[in-house]
């Protein structure tokens, strides 16, 4: 089937998906350099700096969290591909403080080779800098090695905790101790109805059969194991649900955020469908919900599916979560 | 003796043949559990390196390095961009022209500064299924002249990127499809094969 997407110049999608972004919310972001969103009005220096890179395609991720209460700036690649080391450099060049910065990389391996390199370059020019990575992904099995589990949504709640610690002023040191605590704690399972056309060349990415679902698929049709026959909201919900609870030990007591993410093509009523039966295992099992969310955070173009996140909670990520954020996809 | 501008020419002749395998590449990255789009990747890299000049080897490859990196995204950016850095750092200063020993050492310190970059091997379904065996036959093949080591790297490199087809993906987000990635060659492979080919061919 031909592709059907509103777009110009497919070479320059990435430029002008930024642009429209700084346009709407201009009192919110800014682009410099091409591919640096930054807030529009700068954090104090004095505070930590909370920085990350990733491909475009995905939106709002990630430079849709750029605002009070999380980024100071995203650093963007091209459609589902990372940004060179370079650019990575020079947003950290920015941003050299004091206070230190973060720079959070979710572990797919392009995104990997261009930190790795850019911390390798600032570490040498003095610049403090730490890096979380986030591997939250289970999909090929709870115990599966850190290293090759990958970085989905997960990250937006990690931008808002460490965001909201950096912004309480808390130190570098304290605030990387959160968010790898928080890290930790957090677990994502994908599913996916569909894949998707990569809006750049409209191959097609992921293919499944029209009666078939696929647990386990990540954000650009990787495959993670588990093909069924399309299942109901409450099944598929009770089948994500129990690998997530043993992935992130919550138990009876435990505070838990649960997340729904959409992929691109899967309603909100479908979501909220969905979160329904999660949240009500969840409370039969003791574990307390704070306020969740159901929506598009990262999407893959106009994949049907969605991603659910759930992160167990202690004291100060509960209060983090709590804080005033403002950016253009995540107020509070 | 191998010219800066005969490597040029080499470069560009390269170039010709990613543009003109563009969509290939992407379909093979698609169909053997990637995201679809080495295809843009690479020629995204080459049309980067068509804007790289220099009056010597050393730093015509480090001008190639820096203009991928800065306009490839991907792994792209970073495995190329530490190959051809790994070049530069082996060539010896201000040559316009190599001997077959400098030109082996200059391939030698590339895939060694790869090394770095990537843990992937030969086995693990990425382009240093084709980069390490090339890279050996361009090294072995000193005797018998510069157009001998290009044909003999050619030759190794699209020998080791069809034994890719029967592999499963280690690396890259290719891996997460697991047997399923078994089949098609690895798009990174397949493409470092058609720039030996395209080497061999316009260096006579």
């Amino acid at each position: 089937m031909p592709m059907k997407k509103f777009i110009n110049d497919p070479a320059n999608l990435t430029k002008e998906l930024l642009e429209g972004l700084a346009l709407c919310y201009s009192g919110k972001v800014k682009i410099v350099s091409e591919k640096i969103v930054v807030r529009a009005t700068p954090k104090d220096s004095g505070k930590v700096a909370i920085v990350t890179l990733g491909g475009a395609g995905h939106e709002p991720a990630l430079s849709g969290f750029v605002g009070e209460g999380l980024l100071d700036a995203s650093v963007v690649g091209d459609i589902f591909a990372a940004p060179g080391a370079p650019k990575v450099l020079e947003a950290l060049r920015m941003f050299k403080r004091d206070a230190g910065i973060v720079l959070v990389t979710l572990n797919h391996a392009g995104d990997r080779m261009s930190a790795s390199k850019a911390l390798r370059d600032a570490q040498k020019e003095g610049i403090n800098v730490r890096e979380i990575v986030t591997h939250e992904d289970i999909s090929a099995g709870v115990d599966t090695p850190e290293e090759d589990k990958r970085g989905l949504a997960g990250c937006i709640p990690l931008y808002k905790i460490i965001g909201a610690a950096a912004e309480a002023g808390k130190s570098l040191d304290e605030v990387v101790e959160i968010g790898e605590r928080f890290s930790k704690q957090m677990a994502t399972l994908a599913v996916a109805m569909s894949g998707c056309t990569h809006p750049q060349n409209g191959g097609t990415i992921a293919v499944l059969p029209d009666d078939e679902m696929e647990i386990g698929m990540g954000q650009h049709g990787e495959a993670g194991g588990g093909r069924t026959k399309i299942l109901t909201a409450d099944e598929t919900a009770e089948r994500m649900i129990a690998p997530l609870v043993q992935a992130t030990g919550v138990k009876a007591g435990d505070t838990a955020l649960l997340l729904i993410n959409g992929t691109g093509a899967t309603t909100h009523m479908e979501m909220l469908i969905v979160y329904r039966k999660a949240a009500q295992l969840l409370a039969s099992k003791g574990v307390k919900l704070v306020s969740g969310g159901c929506g598009e955070y990262l999407t893959v173009q106009e994949m049907a599916g969605f991603q659910m996140i759930l992160c167990k909670l202690d004291a100060d990520h509960a209060e983090c979560l709590k804080a005033k954020a403002r950016t253009p996809y995540w107020t509070a | 003796m191998l010219s800066l501008s005969q490597f040029k020419t080499m470069v560009a002749a390269a170039g010709v043949d990613i543009r003109a395998g563009e969509k290939r590449f992407s379909e093979l990255d698609a169909a053997s559990g990637g995201d679809g789009d080495h295809g843009t990747a690479i020629v995204t890299a080459f049309n980067a390196m068509a804007k790289a000049g220099g009056d010597d080897f050393k730093s015509y490859l480090k001008a190639l390095s820096d203009a991928l990196q800065n306009e490839a995204c991907g792994s792209t950016s970073a495995l190329y961009g530490a190959w051809l850095q790994g070049m530069s750092d082996a060539a010896p200063e201000g040559a316009a022209e190599l001997d077959a020993a400098a030109l082996a050492k200059v391939f030698g310190g590339g895939l060694e500064e790869l090394g770095f970059t990537t843990r992937a091997r030969v086995g693990d379904k990425t382009l240093m299924d084709a980069l390490i065996p090339a890279t050996e036959a361009l090294v072995s093949a000193q005797g018998g002249g510069i157009g001998a080591m290009f044909r003999q790297a050619a030759e190794a490199a699209e020998k080791g990127a069809e034994a890719t087809c029967a592999m499963r993906a280690k690396f890259g987000r290719a891996k997460n499809l697991g047997d399923r990635s078994v089949g098609p060659r690895d798009a990174g492979a397949a493409s470092m094969a058609c720039i030996f080919a395209a080497f061999a061919k316009t260096v006579k």
